[in-house]
């Protein structure tokens, strides 16, 4: 896909991250971002630190150090005896209402339908007028082909469809950027590709998305920018083509020889 | 007196008190259950994330509660209560047995001790919670009252309810225990009917059939909220 | 401020109450085992009027407060004390212990009758076919296969009723007999010295849950030995 012009501003920004559980360090390092429209594919092996990357940058994982942008605002820090904690909660939550998460496990809450999913943080968070929430979940919902589900429980879906409805969750906010954690790795086979099909769709809208996957294909044919990670480092970054055509790093062609 | 004259709502009837009986048997029990809620939550609470002497005081309390005969629970704050404001009083000059107000007792009572069985089925069901709603609802901006009213608590009430509604069928059952101190619950008023008529075999067994009527519609309507909340459940 | 004479007496004088409430506790427990084991197999295999009398048996002893049953049985049934003495069973009611222990038998059966029910259910079918496609006759299956896989998935809660059976033994004291809750009460009300007392009786009723506790867990242990934890093998030398 065209990618957006180098002129646009960035949607979101990590700086020189570092995150570590216990004695291992997971992020090492990660310097990262986003300009507005663009898709960036992040692939890496399973503890290569890409999930914690996106859990950090609305703050699900608190960074040791480095820096967070969203938009033009970064994450104020205030210096704990052990480590440093956001200055202002408030500001989290604000900055949490402006990135939009879809994860694995599409997290959906249990005891509300699917509409009351979507229209939940718009109403409650944003607090915006209610009837005009419903209208636009009802549009989101046809948009990613679930409008007959509204009035169903998470749990009576498939899982294509949950993520699907999740998706249209993230899209109720508003957000800036979205982030996808695998968003297609707790799925059948079968029902891969009308998630990715939603997600596709939303590339072309000029949607500015991080998007932590398996699926190549959609690496390679959606996104404008693929990072590769290794043990907390940026290994490879550049537009699909350069990446996957000619492989500066050694570990980046083993990934790909063993199919992602 | 046949019976039916002796339990009914006629002259020398006793129908009306013990009708007004079982609904203060019912009124104790509501207000010994919401106080045990209170209890329970606050005792689950400090189980979950308190700091160690708050956990060693709830489990305590659970241990406790849940291993004493609930009738020496109430002697305890029925006479003990009693004591302690008889000491207060005596500070002021007062001399004598207070008497504490029966009806608070028994709620008392019956919250100390329901509490501590409350305590478990909210921890438990807090324990059950899905980490990744509560992750989904973070990432949305939700602050933690919101998070909490909006998806902690019916998840957790949902889970909870099958628990509750066996802990409340006990404090019912429990409350007949109140009649010790006095209070005319329903006990009490069919233990004043059998002295007073002599008849105390058709007091009981007509006390028994209240109780029986009681604990069957609260099955009923637990019954009916557990099918209400459990929407939503594969 | 702890007065230390005061406690060793109350401690003396509620000793002479544990073998009531012991007694109490195992007589009931025997007797409504053998009542719950006859009303569950009235609802698993009776055919509808055991089923039905057992179902009756089961909600009115569950729906109604222990101490009505108790009063019910030890003040009620003396209204018709005349009856009773004409079939030669006043001699029993009469006799509070007595009465206390057919009540807590009662009750404790209909609870227990549900938890036995509920363990028999939870047998799986697989386990019931496997015996049976091995030539097992009807009552080696149920000694061999239905009997131990029930007793260890209804143990957690029938050791919560065994100690709710101990508690429930104070409501004797209602009925004039002095066990543990009955001196305990007595000592309150002649030394206002609610507090001490309360700590001192409780912590008999304490020792006797611990020691229910660690039997319900020997005996998880010698039912499901699988779930016992691995023993440690030592590694061989190659």
């Amino acid at each position: 896909m065209l990618a957006p012009s180098p002129t646009r501003p960035e949607a979101v920004a990590v700086r020189d991250l570092h995150k570590h559980f216990g004695a291992l360090e997971v992020l090492r390092g990660i310097s990262l971002s986003a300009r507005e429209g663009e898709v960036v594919a992040i692939l890496g092996s399973s503890g290569s630190g890409k999930s914690t990357l996106l859990r950090c940058i609305n703050l699900l994982e608190v960074p040791e150090a480095g820096e967070v942008v969203v938009g033009d605002e970064a994450i104020l820090w205030r210096a704990r005896s052990r480590g440093r904690v956001p200055a202002d909660a408030a500001q989290v939550d604000r900055i949490r209402s402006r990135v939009g998460m879809v994860f694995q496990s599409f997290n959906l809450w249990s005891h509300r339908t699917v509409l009351e999913n979507v229209i939940e943080a718009p109403v409650h968070v944003q607090r915006r007028p209610r009837a005009a929430c419903v209208a636009e979940a009802e549009a989101l919902l046809a948009k990613v082909g679930i409008a007959d589900k509204r009035d169903h429980y998470p749990a009576h879906l498939s899982g294509g469809q949950q993520q699907r409805a999740a998706i249209a969750r993230a899209l109720a906010m508003h957000p800036r950027v979205l982030l996808f954690d695998e968003p297609t790795s707790a799925l059948d086979p079968e029902r891969v590709a009308e998630v990715l099909r939603v997600m596709r769709a939303l590339a072309e809208e000029g949607r500015t998305m991080l998007v932590v996957t398996h699926e190549m294909a959609f690496a390679r044919d959606v996104a404008h920018r693929v990072v590769f990670l290794h043990e907390g480092r940026i290994e490879e970054d550049g537009p699909p083509d350069a990446v996957f055509g000619a492989p500066r790093s050694e570990r980046f062609r083993q990934f790909l020889a063993r199919g992602g | 007196m046949s019976a039916l004259t002796l339990l009914g709502f006629g002259a020398g009837g006793w129908g009306a008190a013990l009708l007004a009986a079982a609904a203060t048997t019912l009124a104790l029990a509501l207000c010994g259950f919401a106080a045990g809620a209170v209890l329970g939550a606050a005792a689950a609470a400090a189980k979950l994330s308190g700091a160690a002497p708050l956990r060693a005081l709830a489990d305590v309390y659970t241990t406790v509660l849940r291993g004493v005969p609930d009738l020496l629970v109430i002697y305890l704050l029925y006479f003990g209560g009693s004591t302690a404001l008889g000491t207060v009083a005596g500070w002021f000059g007062a001399t004598g047995f207070v008497g504490l107000p029966a009806f608070g007792v028994g709620v008392a009572a019956l919250g100390i001790i329901s509490g501590a069985y409350q305590a478990e089925v909210f921890r438990g069901a807090t324990l059950a919670l899905d980490r990744g709603q509560l992750e989904a609802a973070r990432a949305v901006g939700m602050h933690r009252g919101l998070m909490l009213r909006r998806v902690v608590a019916p998840l957790v009430a949902r889970t909870a309810l099958p628990g509750l509604g066996n802990v409340w069928q006990i404090l019912l059952k429990d409350s007949a225990l109140v009649s010790v101190t006095g209070l005319v619950e329903l006990l009490r008023q069919a233990q004043v009917g059998a002295g007073s008529t002599r008849q105390p075999f058709t007091f009981y067994l007509a006390a028994g059939a209240l109780y029986l009527a009681i604990t069957s519609l609260s099955t009923w309507g637990f019954s009916r909220a557990e099918t209400r909340a459990r929407r939503g459940l594969p | 401020m702890i007065d230390l004479d005061f406690l060793a007496a109350t401690v003396r004088a509620l000793l002479a109450g544990v073998p009531v409430t012991l007694g109490l506790t195992a007589g009931s427990v025997a007797c409504g085992g053998a009542l719950a084991a006859l009303a569950a197999f009235g609802r698993l295999a009776g055919g509808p009027v055991p089923d039905g009398l057992a179902r009756l048996y089961v909600f009115v002893f569950r729906g109604t407060p222990l101490l009505v049953q108790i009063f019910l049985i030890y003040y009620g049934l003396g209204q018709f004390r005349p009856s009773l003495q004409a079939m030669g069973l006043w001699g029993f009611f009469r006799e509070p212990y007595w009465c206390a222990l057919l009540a807590l038998s009662l009750n404790t059966g209909a609870y227990t009758a549900e938890i036995l029910r509920g363990g028999i259910l939870a047998v799986p079918h697989g386990a019931l076919v496997a015996g049976r496609a091995c030539g097992m006759p009807r009552l080696l299956l149920f000694r061999r296969v239905m009997l131990p896989l029930a007793a260890r998935q209804a143990l957690p809660a029938y050791g919560n009723e065994v100690i709710s059976v101990v508690k429930a033994t104070s409501l004797a004291s209602t009925i004039t007999l002095l066990e543990i809750t009955g001196i305990a009460q007595k000592l309150i009300a002649q030394s206002f010295r609610a507090l001490e007392v309360f700590l001192c009786a409780g912590a008999f009723y304490l020792a006797v849950t611990f020691v229910v506790i660690g039997l319900v867990r020997a005996a998880e242990a010698w039912l499901a030995p699988d779930l016992r934890p691995r023993p440690a093998v030592a590694p061989r030398a190659a």
